[in-house]
């Protein structure tokens, strides 16, 4: 419900039959208890009627005059119906259609032909009726649209969320599996380590490979290694009985430390000799390039 | 009751004599407002024929409903006015749009009244009344004018003028407001507006 002020613009626009129908209605149950704004409206349409005199007067034909007055003879007059014992009492105790003639005005100022022929009264109630289940109606939809769209977005948010809470889980569990399988070879009763020194490619470079013998996961980690250059990648190679068996190719970081994890062919086990060599990107099945750091078992 | 009405019997004595059957009462209602309505009329609906078709019928409803009418809710006057511009308006939203705009085509210019028995006082009035208007901002002007003489709605008048039905809400309210306060006390007596 409006408040007491909100109706005053409403009463302007009914003073001079401007105002829209559910607006209209919405004041019409405000006048049922508001004297103050029903005197208001008596003088605005007072000050509306007095917008007929600027209108240039125009004289009807005599004729007009004429049928008119002949025509009264032949209409009945309809007798008063003043309901003074409910003057200003509720419309609803008003027979149906019946009112002091002045006082519908504002139904009759947007009376639709079309509506002639049903109650007055039945219509209001049933047009009132309708017009709040539309509001209501209208209002449940906004509201459940506007949820729905805040869930949408919210699922949306939340499915982004999980997507990436996935992503850092399966990170998480991989890193972890890589910690355990570390931990195991360096608690393992097999755990074997070689040192591999700089050859003259590289002099100052020092490798560890750190492996498991049971199982051969190896550890190796390496320092002082040039970076490889483009297209290029070092490569561990297990050496048993002069047979080189191929590792993992790794690349350095700038610093010329680089740190992998690898898998010992069960035939690597038996290697006297571990050796990185300088070999193309992705690494070879058989050794082709220079010596950079070698170590025995 | 006078056989005879003269003009300063108030409106609100003509209908009370109305109710009661008196023909010539009607007749001097007729004579006093018919101009002034037809005028009104006219500029609603924008055909000669159609505004006196509806003339005719306001008369006949007031000669029906006089003794309904209560003085307590507000002037004859205004009440007739009111009647005049309900019928007009409920006629012009029952012709279709095509008739409309034929309606519109053949706007006829609206002669100013010559029959000068009863009109000079009535536009004298007008006289007040269209300076009170030239006295309100354009805007409020059109706006109430559109409402009043074209029997437009707020929505209508909003679309007519691309503006917001606050604004429109607001143009009225202020216009009719301002017309209320310098028409105060211009019309005293049997002839009080409001």
């Amino acid at each position: 419900m409006k408040g007491h002020d909100e109706y005053k613009e409403i009463l302007s626009l009914a003073a001079l039959d401007a105002a829209d129908g559910a607006e209209l209605r919405d004041l019409e149950a405000h006048l049922d208890s508001c004297a103050e704004c029903r005197a208001e409206l008596r003088e605005l349409r007072g000050a509306g009627a007095a917008l007929a005199l600027a209108a240039p007067p125009v004289a009807p034909s005599p004729e007009l005059r004429t049928r008119l007055l002949a025509s009264l003879k032949s209409t009945p007059q309809e007798s008063a119906r003043r309901l003074s014992a409910e003057e200003g009492a509720s419309r609803a105790t008003r027979p149906p259609g019946r009112a002091p003639a002045n006082v519908v005005s504002l139904e009759d100022a947007r009376r639709d032909p079309r509506r002639a022929f049903v109650s007055r009264r039945a219509f209001n109630l049933t047009a009132v009726a309708a017009s709040l289940l539309v509001v209501s109606l209208a209002v449940v939809s906004a509201v459940l649209w506007r949820r729905n769209a805040a869930l949408n977005s919210a699922v949306a948010s939340l499915s982004g969320a999980l997507e990436r809470a996935r992503g850092e889980l399966g990170q998480t569990r991989s890193e972890l599996a890589v910690a355990r399988r570390e931990r195991e070879i360096l608690i393992s009763p097999e755990m074997h380590t070689s040192q591999l020194a700089g050859t003259k490619m590289a002099e100052s470079a020092r490798a560890r490979l750190v492996y498991d013998e049971r199982t051969g996961e190896a550890m190796f980690t390496a320092a002082k290694l040039p970076p490889a250059p483009a297209g290029k990648a070092y490569q561990l190679w297990f050496i048993a009985d002069g047979k080189p068996l191929p590792g993992s190719a790794f690349n350095t970081d700038a610093e010329g430390r680089a740190e992998m994890r690898d898998r010992i062919p069960p035939e690597g086990l038996r290697a006297q000799v571990f050796a990185v060599t300088l070999e193309p990107a992705g690494g070879l099945p058989a050794p082709s390039g220079e010596i950079y750091l070698k170590g025995a078992s | 009751m006078t056989a005879r009405p003269e003009r300063d019997t108030s409106d609100a004595e003509l209908l009370r004599a109305v109710a009661r059957g008196d023909e010539a009462a009607l007749a001097a209602l007729y004579d006093r407002y018919a101009s002034i309505l037809l005028g009104l009329v006219l500029r609603i609906l924008h055909s000669r024929g159609e505004a006196e078709d509806v003339l005719q019928e306001v008369f006949l409803q007031v000669w029906r409903r006089a003794a309904d009418f209560d003085e307590g809710r507000g002037r004859p006057f205004t009440w007739l006015v009111t009647l005049a511009r309900s019928r007009a308006i409920d006629r012009l939203r029952a012709l279709d749009s095509r008739g409309r705009a034929a309606l519109a085509s053949q706007r006829e210019p609206t002669e100013e009244v010559s029959d000068a028995s009863a009109d000079a006082f009535r536009s004298e009035q007008g006289e007040i009344v269209r300076a009170a208007l030239s006295q309100l901002s354009e805007e409020q002007r059109t706006t109430l004018l559109l409402a009043y003489h074209e029997g437009l709605t707020q929505t209508e008048i909003a679309e007519r003028l691309k503006q917001p039905l606050g604004t429109v809400k607001t143009r009225t309210r202020a216009g009719l407001m301002k017309m209320r306060e310098l028409l105060a006390g211009k019309f005293e007596g049997a002839d009080a507006l409001f």
